[in-house]
């Protein structure tokens, strides 16, 4: 099936509606909660958690023997939540650094929760099928109520993210400062904390523990490049998730074998990569054509002040001055002539040059320019 | 036990052993997630050269494979330079976006590439022992234990012959720098035999195996000790204790030999963690448990020593000034009393000269921070141990 | 004339993890004081101030401000943290870093409106930084980060103001500016307490000054007890300073 035609059928085709849906507000909740852990410097933990939650899935499974996805869910986040906690005692009680403890945590657990998968695989009951797919996901077995589910947790997200939007920000910002502003700064963020934990194990069943981290990180650091205001920020890494979590899905479900976690995730890594070359203000390439620039515009005014101090010699400003006069200066070459000839600050005549009126005021300018830009 | 278990728990210890010595350092220098970041973005190195060689055991799928876990930490430190985004988001972005592309060549070349992803992450110890070295139709052994053997004999070899380099680097970074040992060879070194371990041993035990093998026995042994040459030792026993071990949990319950081995390694990594005896939880909690009252009873002291007035001195001010609960302010006159630091008459409490001169003596130390003064005094006191 | 005590500390002892970096200090701060805290690195003039604002829990002694305890006092007290505590590089404009400055009088889940956004812009504008108010706050210099935080804490129109280290890597107009406003604060009759390196400027900036290493040291008016006797106390050995008149 190719691209088009899928697009036709997500508006006529019931099942793959449901999906596209399901996932394009998995990347919205993700995007918008990815901003935190990432302006938190916790983007690690979103990976950390996501292995953690392996054996939870596994666990439920055993004592329930349900497939249900909520029940599968409810051990994720019961995992993922003591994964958490023991990151943090392991951080604050001991002399292990955080690496170390987020790299112990998900390794760990992972591997924990990949022998009881393996061990339940084995078991002759096991009505299994199905586990895998909380490994790199699976779109496809998304169903209404899984959307619903979806649908319900991205609202109230949304709306305790608005209620406390001011004590989000001031706490990213600068914690202590709340605190004695009056604000109690540990339940804002158990609050922050417990939504990632939420959003990441909502993801797992379509993304995967392998690479879910990847979902929150991903259009939170595009989202960043674009613009300096949080807000704007909050919602751009949510219109990026969500979108990356739509092309992303048509793209695996219009191929043969592919799951939707890594696909999800490259498209996302796409936006990335844009962002981080193409935006305007803190983007590689601009950047680069920024430097260049005030290379050349250094030169320039280096050439025009060495003029300016050879003109102010003169009582007239435009008297002529032999061109070889400049020879002696490094700055000085034909083009850098040229081009103040092109901006009209210097006069050629012959083997002589002279400043003109505005060539003269602006070399005089750019001592004082340079002072205030200085400060 | 025969010989198809022997070698597969020889392989397994090799990989144990192979692992933990980068891993230490990988720990030492705050970077385990690094080994994390490498396990998974050697995935599309791995394919890229199953297509060229067909062969998982060749040489120079091994290199290839390694490259991309160099190509991942140049490319993280890049990301990281750029200042676009902080330090640990670089890794969280890299490392998912190669491992995504690997998956994604794997599914593609589905037909070629006989490899599945969950044997990726897990590893098939259990069938290391059926690939054999076969050489002029002798039959030397699996491909397996060559393989890491040969990775195993470089790193020690690097090992011993850099260990001062890498100490030093280790621990003091711009000191090696004056030394004349370039703080870059070192790290990327370190990254290369990281590279080149992950990869050896990923196709025995998968690759988030090959993490916790760094990451635990090092960390464990962290706990226990701060001796360099120590604390490799521990972390080598550690982890050829938990593959062994970890290969008879997992034969027993047949289930996953990898995923036992890490259950092990975080059930030694539990067993270390509450009981280290300095560094452990409960030596911890006791520790400031015990430090909270020694400071308490300093606090008291000192606030003898500065105040002559009755009425500062009397027992219900504890209470009132110094903000205690009535039990701390108990615990505290108790102890103090029981050192004959301090008499009580009519409510009054009053410094000995012993508790006077101790006062002196402690509070030297707090301005001046130096142990000389102070030793005889360490035996009381927990506070001027750490 | 007796002054009215704005911050009063009582047998106050403070522990990092258990190892002591203050102790039992009693410490009164006179209502309408420019103070400056001088003392030796890791002496525990930042603690001291985190003790005072409640962000560090004591393990002995109390505090009070115009004798209520902190909790009760809070929109009385304003705070300057050091510059290098909080992250530059968070998406936000130096406009809205003031406004959070109104955070606390708010409360919970209030959204700071016009009356809020007018204050804060009075702030800027006091400490000169008007112009830059929709620059992005990695965008400006030090001088210009430090002068978005004493706004910031202009907008709370506390009486008692805690600055940590104001002066750490401003460029001299900065500093001269801040001190001037920190003036003006003294005159309306607010008390000023300043965590302070510089030991050479603490006479002409300052009124009142407090010695602290561990202990309290002395504490009093700079013309009474800034002295060679008390630096060397506080300092360590023969510890001179050469005071200009």
């Amino acid at each position: 099936m190719d691209i088009t035609e899928y697009i036709q059928l997500v508006f006529t085709d019931y099942t793959l509606r449901t999906i596209t849906l399901g996932t394009a507000i998995l990347g919205a909740v993700c995007g918008m909660l990815g901003s935190f852990a990432v302006l938190r410097k916790q983007s690690l933990l979103g990976d950390a958690i996501s292995h953690a939650a392996l054996p939870g899935i596994a666990i439920a499974f055993l004592i329930t023997g349900a497939k249900d996805t909520n029940t599968l869910l409810v051990g994720a986040l019961v995992s993922g939540l003591i994964g958490t906690f023991w990151i943090r005692g392991i951080i604050t009680k001991t002399h292990l650094k955080s690496d170390t403890a987020l790299g112990l945590i998900l390794s760990l657990f992972f591997g924990f929760g990949m022998l009881l998968l393996t061990f339940i695989q084995k078991q002759p009951n096991a009505n299994q099928a199905g586990l895998d797919k909380y490994l790199f996901g699976q779109a496809a077995t998304l169903v209404e109520s899984d959307v619903w589910l979806m649908a319900i947790v991205a609202s109230i997200c949304l709306i305790v993210l608005l209620f406390f939007w001011k004590e989000f920000k001031i706490l990213l910002f600068d914690a202590d400062y709340t605190k004695t502003l009056g604000f109690n700064t540990k339940t804002i963020d158990i609050l922050i904390t417990s939504f990632i934990v939420l959003a990441i194990v909502l993801g797992l069943q379509t993304v995967g523990v392998v690479l879910m981290s990847a979902m929150l990180l991903a259009p939170a650091a595009a989202a960043r490049q674009w613009t300096n205001s949080l807000a704007k920020m909050v919602f751009l890494a949510a219109v990026f998730g969500a979108f990356s979590g739509v092309f992303g899905t048509a793209i695996s479900a219009s191929q043969n074998n592919l799951s939707t976690g890594p696909v999800i995730v490259l498209v996302a890594g796409v936006f990335v990569v844009f962002s981080f070359i193409f935006s305007p203000s803190r983007g590689l390439l601009f950047k680069q054509i920024r430097f260049i620039k005030n290379r050349r515009d250094l030169q320039l005014h280096k050439t025009l002040a060495f003029m300016h101090n050879i003109a102010e010699t003169h009582e007239d400003i435009s008297h002529p001055h032999a061109i070889r006069l400049l020879n002696n200066f490094q700055g000085y070459t034909k083009s850098t002539l040229q081009k103040l000839v092109d901006k009209n600050y210097v006069e050629l005549n012959g083997n002589m040059w002279s400043l003109t009126k505005t060539g003269f005021k602006t070399a005089a300018n750019l001592y004082t320019k340079q002072s205030i830009e200085d400060e | 036990m025969n010989s198809a278990q022997l070698e597969i728990q020889l392989i397994a210890s090799l990989v144990a052993v192979a692992c933990a010595i980068p891993g230490t350092f990988l720990v030492l220098r705050k970077m385990a997630m690094i080994s994390d970041a490498i396990s998974h973005s050697i995935l599309p190195g791995i394919v890229v050269g199953f297509l060229i060689t067909h062969d998982l055991n060749s040489p120079l799928l091994i290199l290839l494979a390694a490259l991309t876990g160099i190509i991942t930490v140049v490319l993280v430190e890049y990301i990281q330079k750029t200042g676009l985004v902080k330090e640990d988001t670089a890794i969280g972005l890299v490392f998912p976006a190669l491992f995504s592309i690997g998956v994604i060549m794997i599914a593609k070349n589905a037909d070629d590439v006989h490899l599945d992803v969950d044997a990726v992450l897990l590893g098939e110890l259990a069938f290391a022992p059926f690939d054999r070295l076969i050489i002029d139709g002798t039959d030397l052994g699996p491909k397996s234990l060559w393989i890491v053997g040969t990775i195993l004999f470089i790193t020690i070899t690097l090992l011993f012959t850099f260990f001062k380099e890498l100490k030093v680097s280790t621990f003091d970074k711009g000191l090696a720098a004056s030394l004349g040992f370039s703080p870059a060879i070192i790290h990327y070194g370190l990254m290369s035999v990281s590279s080149v371990t992950t990869v050896g041993a990923f196709d025995a035990v998968g690759a988030i195996l090959v993490v916790a093998l760094m990451i635990a026995p090092a960390a464990a042994a962290y706990l226990l000790t701060k001796d360099l040459k120590k604390m490799l030792t521990l972390s080598i026993g550690f982890g050829i204790f938990s593959a062994l071990l970890g290969y008879w949990v997992a034969h027993w319950l047949d289930a996953s030999i990898a995923g036992s081995i890490t259950t092990v390694l975080g059930i030694v990594f539990l067993i270390v963690y509450l009981f280290a005896p300095t560094k452990g939880i409960i030596a911890v909690l006791y520790r400031e448990k015990q430090q909270r009252t020694e400071v308490s009873l300093l606090t008291f002291l000192l606030h003898l020593k500065n105040h002559d007035e009755i009425s500062e001195r009397h027992v219900k001010h504890l209470n009132e000034h110094i903000n205690w609960q009535k039990v701390r302010s108990k615990t505290v006159l108790d102890l103090a009393q029981k050192n004959n630091m301090i008499t009580i008459e009519n409510n009054i409490v009053s410094l000995t000269e012993k508790g006077d001169e101790f006062t002196s003596k402690a509070i030297d130390y707090i301005i001046t921070n130096e142990d000389a003064q102070i030793e005889d005094m360490k035996d009381d006191f927990f506070l001027f141990r750490g | 004339m007796k002054q009215k005590t704005a911050v009063k500390i009582d047998d106050l002892t403070v522990a990092y993890n258990y190892k002591p970096v203050l102790w039992d200090i009693d410490l009164e701060i006179p209502e309408g004081v420019l103070m400056a805290i001088v003392g030796p690195n890791g002496a525990g003039k930042s603690t001291l101030i985190k003790a005072i604002l409640g962000i560090l829990k004591p393990i002995a002694g109390s505090v009070t401000i115009y004798g209520k305890p902190y909790e009760k006092q809070r929109q009385l007290v304003a705070y300057v943290p050091q510059k290098g505590s909080v992250d530059w590089d968070f998406p936000t404009t130096a406009l809205d870093v003031v406004k959070m400055g109104t955070y606390g009088s708010l409360g919970w889940i209030k959204r700071p409106g016009q009356k809020e956004k007018k204050a804060a812009l009075e702030a800027l504008e006091k400490v000169g930084m008007l112009p830059f108010k929709n620059r992005q706050i990695s965008q400006l210099s030090g001088g210009q980060q430090q002068r978005v935080f004493l706004a910031r804490a202009l907008v709370q129109n506390a009486s008692i103001y805690f600055m940590d280290e104001p002066f750490q890597g401003v460029d001299a107009t900065t500093e001269i500016a801040i001190i001037n406003i920190l003036k003006e604060l003294r005159k309306a009759g607010k008390t000023v307490i300043v965590v302070h390196h510089d030991l050479q400027t603490v006479p002409e900036y300052f009124d009142w000054v407090t010695f602290l290493n561990v202990k309290k040291i002395a504490t009093g008016p700079v013309k009474d007890i800034f002295n060679d006797d008390n630096l060397t106390k506080t300092y360590g050995i023969n510890y001179k300073v050469s005071i200009q008149e």
